[in-house]
């Protein structure tokens, strides 16, 4: 029962290490900037808050697969460009749920070492809208 | 009150008055206290712990960390002295100097309740719940209603991001030491964190009140009262049901009004969560100045 419980098994903290988002919010972002804003802000904040390896990368998986099924949902979806943009919007929350639930616990345990979390605004704002681009490009492309 | 007769003081009852007003909250006059010990008590280990407590209690913790390693230095291991250095440690973010000091301790004691908690506190700030499980687990088992075991329950609960077992467990603490600040407090910010308003700000205020010294209840408080701002009352949905089940539920309005044929009114309600939008976002920050300016002017 005892094993590690009186051995010292705690690392010391990165130094240089920057500041994570509140993953919380990066549920707007994703909103906004469908599956895959969710992914790669889900894993540059994974990798901030010290997630498993494994876990970043089911994150980034996350994203590509909710992705995936925007574009054939897309291409099923005959005409209705507003049923698209809400399809974009519930992958990207879909996407949020792995992060989320990968990142909740790691967070509060960071917020009770030191504290302040970093400012999602302007870089969510910008990957929202560079990816939102990109991915509303490559449907237009790909599925319409 | 001490030493105004002339010669030095006899160390015991300065020591006695010195654990009274921590025992009241007060190490600010703890440590005035302390300073009038003559030169010969005044490096005594208890001495030593004493100010540590006071200090720690101040949060003043490098000074805290320094009084803990001459208590150490003067009396040899103690297991408090020893939790108390672990925790500055952890506070001045040395996390394994902390792990050190509380495994020491550890080695002294190792059903303390207190050092177990402590010990767990840093697990969980070093993402390690697994452990820190364990840890509190070791501890209720020694002493299941001791309040650091409660508290550490609540942390470990709310770390784990399970905030209605927290609350759970607030709810157990408050009707078990119903005169406890830190049980209020508890309560208070584990109602905060799901949103409920009203009972974060009650649990808050008699938190502040019991321990007017406490300058985190206090600012927790303040933040509770803005939070029940009746300007905010608009934005308790998002607190309360988070921001996924709100925007789902914004989404079925609109585009069931929409699927229904009722385009027009999907518009208004498009309109109307907009508008919504907008107001979560500029009013709150400035409820937050307004309420803080009248706090403090």
């Amino acid at each position: 029962m005892t094993d590690d419980l009186f051995t010292p098994t705690v690392r010391e903290r990165p130094v240089s290490g920057k500041r994570p988002w509140r993953p919380e919010s990066i549920f707007y972002a994703a909103f906004f900037g469908g599956p895959l804003t969710a992914g790669l802000l889900g894993v540059i904040n994974g990798r901030r808050l010290g997630v498993p390896a494994p876990r970043v990368l089911l994150t980034a998986l996350a994203g590509l697969a909710g992705f995936g099924a925007w574009i054939v949902s897309a291409a099923t979806l005959v005409d209705a460009n507003n049923a698209v943009r809400l399809v974009g919007s519930i992958t990207g929350a879909l996407a949020w749920l792995v992060v989320i639930a990968f990142q909740r616990a790691p967070f509060r345990a960071y917020t009770y070492g030191d504290g302040e979390p970093a400012k999602l605004f302007l870089p969510g704002l910008l990957t929202a809208l560079g990816l939102g681009f990109f991915q509303a490009a490559t449907i237009l492309v790909v599925a319409r | 009150m001490s030493g105004e007769n002339g010669g030095p003081m006899s160390g015991e009852p300065v020591f006695a008055r010195a654990r009274a007003l921590l025992g009241a909250n007060r190490p600010e006059q703890a440590l005035t206290e302390l300073a009038m010990l003559p030169a010969s008590d005044a490096i005594s280990a208890q001495a030593h712990h004493l100010r540590c407590v006071a200090l720690a209690g101040l949060e003043r913790w490098p000074e805290a960390a320094d009084a803990a390693r001459l208590g150490l230095g003067a009396g040899g291991p103690d297991p408090d002295l020893l939790r108390l250095l672990g925790r500055a440690e952890q506070e001045l973010g040395h996390p394994q100097a902390a792990e050190r000091a509380l495994l020491d301790g550890l080695a002294l004691a190792p059903n303390d309740a207190d050092l177990l908690c402590a010990y767990a506190r840093l697990c969980i700030a070093d993402n390690q719940m697994d452990k820190a499980s364990r840890l509190v687990e070791r501890a209720a088992a020694q002493d299941p209603h001791a309040p650091t075991v409660y508290a550490s329950r609540i942390q470990l609960a709310y770390a784990k991001g399970d905030d209605r077992e927290a609350q759970r467990i607030a709810r157990e603490f408050v009707a078990t030491y119903p005169e406890n600040p830190a049980a209020h407090a508890l309560l208070g910010s584990t109602s905060a964190v799901r949103g409920q308003v009203g009972d974060a700000y009650s649990g808050l205020r008699q938190a502040a009140a019991a321990a007017p010294g406490e300058q985190v209840y206090a600012e927790s408080a303040m933040d509770a009262r803005i939070a029940s701002h009746p300007l905010l009352l608009p934005i308790r949905p998002v607190l309360r049901f988070g921001p996924l089940k709100t925007w789902i539920a914004a989404l079925v309005v609109i585009y069931g009004l929409r699927a229904l044929g009722l385009g027009a009114l999907s518009l208004l309600a498009g309109g109307l969560w907009l508008v919504f939008c907008v107001y979560s976002w500029v009013v709150p920050p400035l409820v937050r100045r307004w309420v803080r300016r009248n706090w403090h002017g």
